[in-house]
């Protein structure tokens, strides 16, 4: 099993459009998403990114902090999954309820490199 | 410290108007099993308003507020070690941490905080709930009461109230009901069961105060209050019971300020004030009146809410319409035949009829055990012997109902009529 990284990129509003029978559906499905990727030991780790921070550029000579939230799209959080390969990513990516139940929902599919083979060097992973 | 008293005013406020919504959505969260785990979650947030707010008084307490309910209830939820069962069907969004933000603002929402507490009422009105525990338990968890405020407001012990409290949660975890408004038949028989406590609360606001006066109107007001929730929600189709027992309390409500005189002693309804009656609480209760019809049939909540009307829309004591509000007492106990509704008729009677059949009346039922120990009913008996011109009866009468009234207020109205009659016979 390979890792991958979805990357859930959204409007920071995202929910906001939602009725109060759409809302608890949704909410419905991702459970039902969340649990089936879980027993399926597909789910490493997912967790929505709080919607505060900063992006920070420049150096140490002079540092420059914008607001996380300066384009329209912002990352709202990320799934760590596990895969056999990209197409079965793309698939578990494309079963996220986020795409049905908003319009600007774009998920960035990006496979994660666990070992520098060259140097056979693993990459450190938190335990 | 005029800050220290500020915030204390301002927690006691919002306490009484937030803590009853924030129970009951964390009620729904944790299940109705969990009742005593939302209290306490919902008082932690309290403790906590108290002691930050010395500082500094945030922009938006009630908000803040809310926010510190709501972390708190997910760090329960998170607890590990935490082992208790959670019956509810929605603790599990609050698991994921994907689906907690949305989950919790949609919990908190206005609409759900609405349908919580009028799934509250029911669930404190389940029925293997003895009616006193009923009561309390709405009260407490609805109304923001603490022990201490029932305690006084039921004239009873702080370890009585507690125990009720106890038995009533324990009823609840046996019973394992869901959180939720009845439907259909089941609907009807518990709608009754809310009613009737609701009914009680007011009662116990209305009948006279023990020196406590602003505790027990609140408990008038809170009673009005859990009625129209119920009223105005699109759950409870059929009406017309609960807009009659909301006529019936508005009506008498209106009616309040002129009940004491300067002392706190109870006034007779002929020597009360009328321009001290509240015109916007009445005119509400007529509205409610209006739209009680129902082709059901009537219940007593009707008919005693045209009793009442027929009072507020006197002019005065000796223009009030006895004729209709004997007849009114006559359907009445076709349907309640109770001691106290034969009591009560026996004034409009009086007035209708003149005071020796009135005492008649009172002859035929006084042996009911039901008024051995009534008050009211010596009382009653000595105003008909008053008007009849029977003085040492009256007095007789008056000093068995001084005897049995446990209440300052009422026993200075009593004392005065004893001391009228004294002075007849001299």
């Amino acid at each position: 099993m390979k890792e991958f990284m979805l990357l859930i990129r959204n409007e920071q509003d995202h929910l906001g459009a939602l009725s109060k029978e759409e809302l608890q559906h949704f909410l419905q499905d991702c459970m039902d998403y969340i649990n089936k990727l879980m027993k399926e030991g597909k789910l490493k780790s997912a967790q929505p990114l709080v919607k505060e921070g900063k992006i920070i550029s420049g150096s140490k000579k002079s540092w420059k902090d914008g607001p996380f939230n300066e384009t329209k799209e912002i990352i709202i959080g990320y799934y760590h999954i596990l895969a056999k390969d990209l197409d079965e990513a793309i698939a578990i990516a494309k079963d996220n309820p986020e795409l049905e139940y908003t319009k600007h929902a774009r998920i960035e599919v990006r496979p994660i490199k666990s070992v520098e083979e060259s140097v056979n060097f693993q990459y450190p992973r938190g335990s | 410290m005029s800050n220290h008293t500020e915030i204390n005013q301002l927690i006691d406020h919002l306490f009484r108007h937030e803590s009853g919504k924030m129970v009951a959505v964390l009620t729904r969260i944790f299940g109705p099993e969990n009742i005593d785990l939302a209290e306490d979650v919902v008082q932690d947030a309290l403790v906590e308003a108290i002691s930050q707010w010395t500082y500094n008084i945030p922009q938006n307490p009630t908000a803040w507020l809310y926010k510190v309910a709501k972390n708190k209830a997910l760090n329960v939820i998170n607890r590990d070690k935490y082992k208790r069962k959670y019956q509810s069907d929605v603790i599990h969004f609050l698991k994921s941490e994907w689906t907690i933000e949305p989950a919790m603002d949609y919990f908190f929402s206005d609409q759900e905080i609405a349908d919580d507490q009028l799934r509250m009422m029911f669930t404190c009105c389940y029925p293997a709930i003895s009616s006193d525990s009923q009561v309390a338990l709405i009260l407490k968890t609805l109304c923001g009461f603490s022990i201490p405020e029932i305690a006084r407001a039921f004239l009873t012990t702080e370890d009585t109230i507690n125990k009720r409290l106890v038995r009533a949660r324990q009823n609840i975890r046996d019973a394992n009901i869901p959180f939720e408004v009845p439907a259909g038949e089941e609907l009807d028989k518990r709608l009754d069961t809310v009613l009737e406590t609701i009914y009680l609360l007011f009662n116990e606001g209305y009948s006279a105060s023990s020196g406590d006066k602003l505790i027990r109107y609140e408990l008038c007001e809170e009673a009005i209050r859990l009625a129209e929730m119920i009223v105005s929600h699109h759950a409870i189709s059929d009406n017309s019971n609960t807009a009659a027992l909301l006529a019936l309390m508005l009506l008498n409500a209106s009616r309040f300020a002129s009940r004491l005189d300067r002392d706190g002693n109870i006034l007779q309804m002929q020597d009360q004030d009328r321009t001290l009656w509240d015109l916007s609480l009445m005119e509400r209760g007529f509205y409610y009146l209006r739209n009680s019809a129902s082709a059901n049939g009537i219940s007593s909540y009707h008919i005693l809410a045209a009793i009442s009307s027929y009072h507020c829309s006197a002019p005065d004591f000796n223009s009030t319409d006895w004729n209709s509000i004997l007849s009114l007492y006559d359907k009445l106990l076709l349907i309640d035949d109770s001691p106290i509704v034969i009591l009560n008729r026996t004034v409009a009677l009086s007035k209708v009829e003149g005071p020796l059949q009135a005492i008649a009346e009172l002859e035929k039922i006084k042996d009911h055990p039901a008024f051995k120990q009534y008050h009211l009913f010596y009382s009653t008996q000595a105003e008909f012997y008053i008007q009849a011109d029977q003085y040492p009866d009256a007095m007789n009468c008056l000093e068995k109902a001084i005897r049995l009234a446990s209440i300052k207020a009422e026993q200075g109205l009593l004392q005065k009529r004893l001391n009228s009659c004294k002075e007849k016979i001299t």
